[in-house]
């Protein structure tokens, strides 16, 4: 007799690398970035010359630390370095300088929120624990090559923050949650880049199961070097299947390592526990206990941003916008401090700024190549709004002239296309394009006259006042082309009921 | 003159030099004729470019001429042990896997001697990767002590020692991680110095064990090794572990006569030979006449000293010479099918026996299930040793033992049994656990072969130390002794 | 205290070759080095460990990207290289 997999709990805790946002290296000045030729960035310590010593790049230490108060994290006053010995040809000293006993980051949570029924209902938000995140270096590259394999150690020595969450987790819908909100709270502190594509987000995900109501926790194993949320969640749910086969197959779980082979979506075992690797931890002789002190820690604190979902409930219930474009616009910082710009600069309608910017603008951002990302709800949204012709103040000014009926809604959108071609102010496109709404009664009241009195709308009048409401449609047109589409079409409407009445 | 030119202090060759009775090109061309006459003998170079030293020889010479002398050592050839960088010179550290590594940047001193404007003079011979205390584990040569060529000069920079004790040239560069300066200092009758654990960076210097390690001057008198010393110490923000200001340790001390001598309660007893125990009595007496307070000192932990520094030197070594892999630079194994094949060949090649052996205790002490009883208990011993010798030298200025048990052995004599070996450095170890300065002061004769005393002052109390060698060396005839070869 | 001792496991995690003989007598220097070693075990200790070495966020290296060797000089001081690259015995999957 075979359970339903719903009898079954999984449970997920993530280490998640990240290389964090930095010009020079972790332990070394060389710089780095993408796209370089293999071992061009690379220097005497790089590469672990005899003789050459670390010392730690205060930047990355500073946006480690940033990212602890960004997850509300306590900030240790110490933090201290060790070695982490394992032979590896893309490993230049074979030992990896890490933090084990005493990492920079301790504890913190990162708000999650789960998709909801449908695009427009806010889904289920919870607390993920972080247990500590710790500053390291990135190995080389491997590359094989016939017979034999290629080291670049271009990457070897990037900073790394590795993110240790507590086993959380509870679905492969969570652990992707998780890496969403995790993803936008770094890129929006400018800790990091979490560029999926450069590979400067890597995962390794341990996954358990146990009966749902148990409290002991299943033998877990752990997957390696997973470089998407996309290979996570595919991760979890194959390693949920499995391990449910496995059990009700009447087998254990094995404590194992493994590996994800994204193309076959298949894992594989990479070695076993009796294979696990002996560190030889100790700390690192060359690099001193560092003290941190509260005051960086205070001149970081004002750094951090007001987080994700703050800000989205404050979109929600402060400003009475939709969840679908709170949702949309706290994704990016810049698209929401673009907006709040916005609405700074007309707060009278900050709904009508929103459809704007999450319809209009996103739209034509996109078009124009600055904002795929975005739409493709890829992560991070990286909008860049540092090209975008229209300028906060600007938008707010159209809305504004919306809002008190100088052009009607069509022209807007005439107005907008305009402004995101020239960058214009809204007023002075209207002017050019004279677009200003026609609302002087005194005139319009003598065209609408000339208009009833015209015999071709005799039988149109006839209907209306017969009670066909919609019969009065067929008098607009007219009005709108004495007026060359300038009428106001509130005013006309009125004039019409008053002169039919 | 220019045949006594190598009897010659580094102080007085530079009066000369300054006074131009003599130029850098004459000094080094004596040098080396010498170095022809007497290296094949005592084996304490394993490389000197003849023309590069005349190079800047005369480059030394022009600026002198232009006015643009750089100070007490300009001119002045001082030889380099290898381990320290020295960019386009050979680093080897005496063993085969660095056979062909030439160095693409200069170490932190190196620089400190460019810009001093000395001569920077051949590579010294070490025992491998600084792992002995004989030189007899260098794979490049055999070192001999010049004072009995069948003796050894002690190590690991036995070839500095033995280039001064044998007038190979006024000033040598060594390292010091258990007594490597010290110990070959004291059996080639020359003076050694081993600064305090920050004071002279580390960059440029190949690690043996980072906590432990410091290069230190070496030369045939006080005020020489002063001479050195001040040139190296200087902040250096690419080791961490440098002080960032420690001019404490170069302001010159109070008056030698009031120092406050402690000796460790029954130091004698721990293997010392009767003549050296004689020398070193004379010392004490003799400070003691000049009107320092001797007292004895009580260091209950001194017994852990060794086990202690042999647990954490070689656990430090494991990971450091990691990096030997064949992969990068240096030895390469000709025959490998796998990557994991071609470093352990390429190790195993590579490294020389007393290495391995080091390295695969290192391995034991830090691996799991053994970490805690070896290496975490080294590091309580260490914290516990280093707290004893800060309250002594709360009490008094400088403790005084012998710098090595016993003097200079036969060549090959104790090659077979490692752990005696280890013994040699019973006083020299402490200072290295508790990173405090220390100095190795020749104070007379065991048969041929020298004897020195050895001083442990408080952190950057240097001046203390070399005031109280000033002192001794003042009143007797150790200063500037060479071996007739 | 030196039970457990196993100097194939170690010459692995050490990634050294010993001939036999080397095994033979690696292992009794080091149960006789270990046996010295003793004097560790039985001592008095104190529990926590004193860090000799603190220091403050002055020590710490500014973000500013500095000099690199180059391709050219990392692969002419390598052993094999190819294309800008060290060339080694093809690596099989086993990520670290
Ligand atoms: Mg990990
Ligand atoms: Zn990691």
């Amino acid at each position: 007799m075979s359970s339903s997999p719903s009898d079954w709990e999984v449970v997920i805790g993530l280490e998640v690398h990240v290389q964090l946002h930095t010009r020079a290296k972790v332990f070394a000045s060389s710089p780095w970035g993408f796209g370089k030729e293999p071992n061009e960035q690379v220097d005497s310590v790089v590469l672990g010359l005899p003789g050459t010593l670390p010392v730690v790049n205060r930047e990355a230490v500073e946006k480690s630390i940033l990212f602890g108060l960004v997850v509300g994290s306590s900030v240790p006053e110490q933090c201290a370095w060790d070695r982490k010995n394992y032979f590896y040809p893309d490993n230049p000293k074979n030992y990896q300088l890490t933090q084990k006993d005493f990492p920079i980051v301790v504890g913190g949570q990162v708000e999650i929120e789960l998709p909801g029924i449908s695009r427009n209902v806010m889904g289920e938000h919870k607390f993920v624990r972080i247990h500590h995140a710790h500053l390291e270096e990135d190995v080389g590259k491997l590359s094989h090559a016939g017979s034999g394999s290629l080291v670049d150690y271009n990457r070897a020595g990037v900073p790394l923050l590795e993110i240790v969450t507590e086993p959380d987790l509870r679905s492969a819908a969570e652990a992707e949650a998780f890496l969403r909100s995790l993803v936008a709270l770094l890129t929006q502190a400018g800790v990091a880049d979490c560029d999926m594509e450069k590979g400067q987000l890597r995962c390794d995900c341990n996954v358990s199961i146990r009966r749902r109501g148990a409290e002991k926790l299943g033998t877990r194993t752990e997957t390696k070097n997973l470089n998407s949320i996309s290979s996570v969640r595919d991760t979890v749910i194959y390693e949920t299947a499995r391990q449910i086969r496995e059990l009700e197959a009447g087998r254990t779980i094995t404590q194992e390592t493994r590996g994800w082979n994204a193309e076959l979506s298949r894992g594989y075992v990479l070695r076993d526990k009796e294979d696990a690797h002996d560190y030889r931890y100790f700390p690192d002789p060359d690099i001193p206990t560092l003290r941190i002190s509260r005051e960086t820690v205070a001149r970081l604190q004002k750094l951090v941003p007001e987080s994700l979902y703050d800000r989205q409930r404050r979109y929600v219930e402060k400003l009475g916008l939709p969840f679908t474009a709170a949702s949309v616009l706290v994704n990016d910082r810049e698209l929401a401090e673009w907006f709040e710009l916005a609405v700074a600069a007309h707060p009278a309608n900050p709904q009508g700024i929103a459809n704007w910017v999450t319809n209009d603008l996103l739209r034509d951002l996109a078009a124009s190549g600055a904002a795929g990302a975005l739409l493709t709800d890829a992560v991070p949204p990286a909008v860049s709004l540092a090209s975008c012709p229209i300028k906060p103040a600007q938008l707010a000014g159209l809305v504004k002239l919306t809002d008190e009926g100088v052009i009607s809604k069509q022209q807007a959108k005439e107005v907008f296309t305009e402004m995101f071609k020239t960058g214009q102010e809204a007023v002075a496109i209207v002017d050019a394009k004279g677009l200003r709404q026609n609302s002087d009664t005194g005139e319009l009241e003598k065209i609408v006259q000339a208009v009833i009195a015209d015999p071709a709308v005799a039988k149109s009048i006839a209907e209306y006042r017969a009670g066909n409401e919609k019969a009065i449609n067929a008098l607009k047109g007219p009005i709108m082309k004495r007026t060359q589409g300038k009428a106001n079409p509130v005013l006309i409407d009125q004039l019409l009921r008053k002169f039919l009445g | 003159m220019a045949d006594l030119l190598h009897t010659l202090s580094a102080a007085e060759l530079g009066r000369r030099l300054s006074a131009g009775l003599l130029t850098s090109r004459t000094l080094c061309e004596a040098l080396i004729a010498r170095y022809h006459l007497l290296n094949k003998k005592v084996g304490a170079f394993t490389h000197l470019d003849e023309r590069d030293v005349l190079t800047q020889a005369d480059a030394s010479d022009a600026r002198r001429k232009a006015g643009q002398g750089r100070g007490p050592l300009e001119g002045i050839p001082v030889a380099i042990k290898d381990n320290i960088a020295v960019k386009g010179q050979p680093l080897t550290c005496s063993s085969q896997m660095l056979a062909s590594l030439v160095s693409p940047y200069d170490a932190h001193v190196t620089e400190r001697l460019r810009a001093a404007g000395a001569i920077l003079y051949g590579r010294l011979n070490m025992d491998e990767f600084a792992m002995g205390s004989s030189t007899e584990n260098s794979a490049i040569q055999k070192t001999f002590n010049p004072w009995d060529l069948a003796c050894i000069p002690g190590g690991s920079s036995g070839g500095s020692a033995a280039a001064l004790a044998a007038g190979l040239v006024p000033l040598a560069l060594g390292s010091d991680t258990g007594g490597s300066i010290r110990q070959p200092a004291s059996h080639c009758g020359i003076v050694g110095l081993k600064p305090t654990y920050g004071l002279i960076s580390r960059f440029g210097l190949v690690a043996f064990a980072s906590s432990l390690d410091q290069i230190g001057p070496m030369a045939r008198c006080i005020e020489d090794c002063e001479l050195l010393l001040s040139a190296l110490a200087s902040a250096d923000a690419r080791d961490m572990t440098c002080f960032a200001v420690a001019d404490r340790a170069l302001t010159p001390a109070g008056d030698a006569k009031k120092l406050r001598i402690g000796i460790p309660k029954g130091f004698l007893g721990k293997g010392v030979g009767a003549e050296v125990a004689t020398a070193v009595t004379a010392a004490i007496d003799f400070y003691r006449s000049q009107g320092c307070a001797i007292s004895e000192v009580e260091l209950p932990s001194a017994d852990l000293a060794v086990p202690t520094y042999y647990v954490v030197a070689t656990a430090e070594a494991s990971s450091n010479l990691g990096r030997y892999d064949g992969v990068r630079y240096g030895h390469r194994s000709a025959s490998a099918g796998t990557p994991v094949e071609m470093m352990t060949n390429s190790r195993s090649e590579g490294f020389g026996a007393e290495v391995k052996r080091r390295i695969l205790l290192g391995t034991f002490v830090l691996s799991a299930g053994y970490a805690d009883a070896y290496y975490m208990r080294a590091l309580r011993a260490r914290s516990k040793i280093r707290a004893e010798y800060l309250a002594a030298l709360a009490t008094v200025d400088v403790l005084l033992t012998p710098t090595v048990p016993t003097p200079a052995f036969k060549v090959g004599e104790k090659a077979s049994d490692p752990l005696q070996l280890y013994l040699e450095d019973i006083f020299t170890i402490p200072a290295n656990l508790a990173g405090l300065p220390a100095i190795s002061v020749p104070c007379g004769k065991s048969g041929h072969l020298p004897v020195g005393f050895h001083l442990v002052g408080a952190p950057l109390s240097e001046a203390k130390l070399l005031a109280a060698g000033r002192l001794f060396e003042s009143a007797h005839g150790f200063a500037h002794q060479q071996a007739a070869l | 205290m030196a039970e457990g001792f196993d100097i194939d496991h170690l010459a692995k995690l050490a990634r050294l070759n010993l001939t036999a003989a080397e095994k033979v007598l690696y292992s009794s220097q080091l149960t006789q080095i270990l046996g010295h070693f003793q004097a560790l075990a039985k001592a008095d200790l104190p529990e926590t460990i004193d860090l000799a070495r603190v220091v403050s966020e002055s020590a710490l290296r500014s973000d500013e990207p500095g000099p690199v060797l180059g391709a050219e000089a990392v692969t002419r001081i390598a052993p094999a290289s190819r294309d800008g690259q060290i060339s080694v015995p093809r690596v099989v999957d086993d990520e670290a």
